[in-house]
């Protein structure tokens, strides 16, 4: 389990390092590591030049930006998961960072990273699908932004360009007063790949109607999934929510893999999205109205 | 025999000295070890099920800078002997590298030895092999037909061992039991994957002409095996023993690994190294454990008592014969379990495959049996009506049966099943623990409880070896221990095997100082090398606190005896007149300190007795007690002397959606004669139980159709972590060996030999009012919710 030869180098700005890429078709860009080094161990990866774009401080930051909040993409996951403005504005990626691996994975995995390999069973990329937010790629023509709907393809299949290099995630921030969320997965063991994930965020008016709600499911299909459910402008009720979901998740084309079959990812997306959603309902619920 | 002796140091709560240099990091293992100018090895794998070699053209590798040569196997099979067979099976031949076929997919074809590791496997890549592919059978079953593609066209077929042993009057038992049923359960392809791969360096000293060697080994007669295959001398083979082993459990036999090293390090004159890598050990490493297929007719009356048993095990040996087949002979000596049943039908059969080869996995084949007896007991409490662990009670040894002559000619030592089991439900307030499963069940949850009950056969012996082979007339199964007190008077033992976590300088050091009355903590252990060393058969079959225990012991008694003899002379009184008391010696008002003894056995030649020889060294050679007898011509034996018993109790909550299996209680009653150290034995069940639950829910060597290895890695070999295993609370109960000198028995293989069968039943429990039942291990959480839907569909909800 010895990589291939390669070169590597580590690049002082992402300017520089589109320059190397561009340069160099079979040249990887390396972040985290967490997935392409265990892959060029066994040789299923043989990039020949590695460019480390982990070190490049432009990379490492969360900021409050408008509506959302923008994550640069060299930032560690557990970093993010240790924040203060994750934990208070973004409750959906807070819920899903503890589910990556295990925290030596995190200690070293990026947000970027993480979504820029568009594993289907990965966490990030269900959060950002679900919230309906977007990323940044930068080529040597300027920095481009996707709506993560536009972004992830397909299994470790994303739109960035041969020559581009994430930069920037943006997750949307809402400011309602009742927000819950939940993200929940199953594997066969703790921090393994997901047979199946979901992420649920809604928000609840003074009354406990359903104002806002985002649902996804991730492992399930090809890509991480919104689920188009609408549950707004009613009390969110188990029989409703089951059935509706029922209807979004009847259609999604599932994967199928030695571990899990199309049916077991279908019945899984079902109850852990209707628990999810359930859970988050409940956690705005205990949140004090405005009197 | 009933009640333990009082001790001073064993069973008592002292600390595992092994431990201190492997939590510090100092532990020395395989590849800490380094030699000037050594050299690295890559293999080069077969990507076929079954294919001929056409052609190897290692040109393209040759030519890479750094690399020192590419053998193949037709270089090896005319430099070397095959590895040796368990079996009489001489034309199935197996040499480390693939001799003009391959045979499972990951064989090794050819190895690259390089001046790195990653030279080796940039080499490895240009090693230019044409295949061409021929038929491949991966299915058992399949494999047993006389019309299946033979693995080994010379050897006529894939039947390896194809033996029928009737113990008893089966039919006449069948024709009196008021009922009976069959059964079939099959025990997945898993292994004890060990954290260490397997790793073996190898240096060839010409002008001593001795071949050293510095392994991960856990292995009978290793240094033989290498002397045999490279046709060396044995005292040409130097293997050195004070190698820390990361793991084993059976699996570090890599006896192909080290030929081939040793044949390499010969050949280049370089001191060579070959560590396994992850994928090396899984796919080509020949360390998968038995897969076995049973099917069970049982004879039983309406009060759950069971009388007769037949057995047809056919177990997948994979690609080649090693020793795997024994793997059905040793539970043979634990046919009938814990249990009184009066005649057994066992017909054991091994195929060749195109797998990988199957190794000894801790238990060597015990776990499955018990795993499919305990899956019969519970169909026949299901049958009868009667509780489950009631029908079990009716079936158990009684405590004053023993010895017990169990049909297949095995004595079991001793035993008080009836008292574990009282103790366990005692400790788990039983009604309690039915009525929390019935709770859960209230609320919506799948909730069972498993129950097993099961032996290990511990002090191994080889009396599989004769029984199963009749050309093999081995039954001498020694372990060694030598003690010398040097001139200052310190104590040091010498073992003789490497040990891969079963605390043997423990073990020895208290066995020792029991004898002694000296403090363990002051008695070094030594291991020297197998030039230097007495003869052993390493740690395998739960027999080092049995045996290397027992000669530690013995070989104290008779150092115990030559102070007596000292202390006689001066004395002027008889032998048996010498008070030995904390190591000084009285008679009546005269008295001799330890190093008043030393000063004479080492410098003092005139006050020895006569004919005395000087210094103080003892040594005992071992042999196992009882199993000295070879077979009768019906196939009974004594099998292992000791038997320790195990009494599972499980509680699985099962997410009806999902189908994740969560054990909530996890209780197991041990009973395993007297404990040497507690810590160690511990540590034992503890690990036993997890891997007991891998084998149950998560691990398994998976194989497609075409005989392409779908687990090659951790991603898809899932070893249970820390998240999957419960706290596990232990029962213990002390029911001493008559035939041990302490009165212990084994625990090396203690909880994974019922772990399987209680977690299986524990689901099958949870499940039942479905009508389903799982009959294959692993059973994983995808199979389960897909099973509960299937039922909830076919409207057999309750």
């Amino acid at each position: 389990m010895k990589s291939a030869p390669f070169t590597y180098c580590r690049p002082a700005s992402v300017t520089e390092a589109c320059a190397l890429l561009a340069a160099d078709e079979d040249a990887r860009l390396i972040a985290g590591g967490q997935t392409l080094v265990p892959m060029m161990a066994m040789r299923l990866a043989r990039p020949t030049a590695l460019i480390d774009i982990a070190r490049i401080p432009e990379l490492a930051f969360v900021r409050r930006e408008g509506d959302h909040i923008e994550i640069g993409a060299a930032t560690r996951q557990a970093f993010a998961e240790a924040n203060a403005t994750v934990a208070l504005d973004l409750p959906l990626l807070a819920r899903a960072l503890p589910w990556i691996g295990h925290s030596a994975i995190r200690n070293r995995g990026t947000i970027g990273g993480s979504i820029a390999n568009a594993d289907p069973a990965a966490e990030i990329p269900l959060v950002l699908a679900t919230l309906g937010g977007a990323v940044v790629v930068q080529t040597p023509r300027g920095r481009e932004r996707f709506a993560a709907r536009d972004f992830f393809l397909g299994p470790m299949t994303t739109a960035i360009p041969a020559d581009g290099c994430l930069v920037e995630a943006h997750f949307p921030v809402w400011t309602h007063q009742r927000i819950g969320a939940c993200f929940t997965e199953i594997s066969a063991r703790h921090g393994d790949f997901a047979y199946v994930s979901a992420a649920a965020q809604v928000a609840l008016d003074d009354n406990g109607s359903c104002v806002a709600c985002a649902l996804g499911v991730g492992g399930a299909t090809a890509q991480p999934t919104q689920l188009a459910v609408d549950l707004t402008g009613a009390r969110i009720n188990e029989t409703t929510a089951r059935e509706k979901l029922s209807v979004a998740i009847e259609t999604l084309d599932m994967m199928t893999d030695p571990h899990a079959s199309p049916a077991y990812r279908k019945r899984a997306a079902l109850a852990l999205a209707l628990r999810a959603l359930l859970a988050a309902r409940d956690e705005a619920l205990a949140k004090r109205a405005r009197t | 025999m009933n009640a333990p002796r009082a001790f001073r140091y064993i069973s008592t709560d002292r600390r595992v000295r092994e431990d201190r240099r492997f939590v510090v990091g100092k532990g020395k293992y395989i590849a800490d070890i380094a030699a000037e100018a050594m050299l690295h090895v890559a293999l080069v794998p077969s990507q076929h099920a079954a294919a001929r070699i056409v052609s190897i053209d290692a040109s393209r590798a040759l030519a890479l800078p750094g690399v020192h040569g590419v053998v193949d196997g037709a270089e090896l099979a005319a430099a070397c002997e095959p590895l040796m067979n368990g079996l009489d099976t001489p034309h199935v031949q197996r040499y480390p590298l693939a001799v003009g076929a391959t045979r499972y997919m990951g064989e090794w074809v050819a190895a690259v030895v390089a001046e790195t590791r990653a030279i080796a496997e940039d080499a490895a890549e240009r090693v230019d092999i044409v295949y061409e592919a021929l038929p491949h059978v991966i299915d058992a079953e399949e494999a047993y037909k006389s019309s299946s593609t033979p693995v080994h066209p010379a050897h006529g077929s894939n039947v390896l061992l194809d033996r029928v042993f009737n113990w008893g009057d089966v039919d006449e038992h069948f024709a009196a039991s008021d009922s009976q049923l069959s059964l079939r359960v099959t025990w997945g392809r898993n292994a004890t994957v060990p954290i260490e791969t397997f790793g073996v360096l190898a240096q060839w000293d010409p002008w001593g002409a001795v071949l050293d060697v510095n392994a991960s080994i856990q292995m009978p007669k290793y240094a033989d095996q290498i002397a045999r295959a490279l046709r060396l001398p044995m005292n040409g083979v130097r293997v050195h023993y004070d190698v820390d082993v990361g793991g084993s459990y059976g699996v570090k036999r890599g006896i192909k690994h080290s030929v081939l090293t040793g044949y390499l390090a010969r050949k280049l004159n370089r001191p060579v190294r070959l560590l396994e890598d992850r994928l090396e050990n899984m796919r080509s490493g020949d360390a998968h454990g038995p897969e076995r297929i049973f099917d069970i007719d049982v004879a039983f009356n309406s009060d759950g008592v069971i009388n007769s048993m037949k057995m047809r095990a056919l177990d997948n040996a994979g690609a080649y014969a090693g020793r795997a087949p024994f793997q059905l002979g040793k539970p043979i000596g634990a046919i009938v379990g814990p249990y009184r049943i009066k005649s057994v039908h066992y017909h054991a059969i091994s195929v060749t495959t195109n797998k990988a080869v199957e190794e000894a996995v801790r238990g060597f084949g015990q776990s499955p049996t018990n795993y499919a007896i305990e899956a019969m007991v519970d169909r026949v409490a299901e049958a009868v009506g009667v509780d489950r662990i009631e029908v079990r009670r009716r079936n158990l040894i009684r405590s004053d049966e023993f010895p017990y002559l169990i049909p297949s000619g095995t004595r079991y030592d001793s035993g008080d099943y009836h008292t574990v089991v009282d103790k366990v439900l005692t400790h788990v307030n039983w009604p309690e623990l039915v009525a929390e499963r019935d709770r859960l069940r209230d609320e919506g949850l799948m909730a069972g409880i498993g129950v097993a009950a099961c032996l290990e056969p511990s002090g191994g012996n080889s009396s599989f070896e004769p029984l199963l082979n009749p050309k093999n007339t081995t039954t001498t199964w020694m372990e060694s221990c030598r003690i010398n007190i040097d001139a200052l008077g310190d104590i040091n033992v010498a073992i003789h095997t490497t040990s891969s976590g079963q605390g043997h300088e423990t073990l020895v050091a208290t066995a020792v100082g029991e004898a002694l009355e000296i403090d363990p903590a002051r008695i070094r252990v030594t291991r020297p090398d197998s030039l230097s060393s007495l003869p052993g058969n390493s740690p395998v079959g739960s027999r080092m606190a049995i045996m290397l225990g027992g000669a530690a012991f013995k070989a104290a008694e008779k150092l115990k005896d030559k102070f007596r003899a000292i202390g006689a002379h001066r004395f002027g009184c008889a032998v048996d007149a010498v008070n030995y008391c904390d190591g000084n010696l009285s008679h009546g008002e005269q008295s001799l300190k330890w190093l008043d003894v030393v000063a004479i056995a080492h410098r003092h030649f005139h006050e020895l007795p006569p004919g005395a020889e000087p210094g103080l060294e003892a040594s005992f050679i071992m042999q196992t007690p009882t199993g000295e007898a070879l077979p009768t011509p019906d196939g009974r034996v004594q099998m292992y002397p000791c038997h320790s018993f195990e009494f599972h109790i499980v509680l699985v909550v099962i997410d009806p959606e999902l189908g994740k299996p969560d054990l909530r209680r996890y209780v197991i009653g041990h009973d395993c004669g007297v404990v040497i150290n507690p810590h160690i034995v511990k540590g034992m069940t503890l690990g036993g139980i997890a891997h007991g639950i891998g084998a149950a829910l998560l691990e398994e060597f998976v194989y497609d159709a075409d005989g392409q290895m779908m687990s090659q890695s951790f991603m898809d070999y899932l070893l249970p972590s820390a998240s999957e295993i419960p706290h596990v609370e232990i029962v213990h109960h002390c029911t001493p060996s008559p035939l041990t000198v302490f009165g212990q028995k084994g625990s090396g293989e203690s909880g994974y030999l019922g772990a399987p069968a209680a977690v299986s039943g524990a689901i099958n429990d949870a499940v039942r009012a479905l009508g389903i039942r799982f009959e294959k291990l692993p059973i994983r959480t995808t199979a389960i919710s897909d099973a509960i839907a299937e039922a909830k569909l076919k409207g057999r909800l309750p």
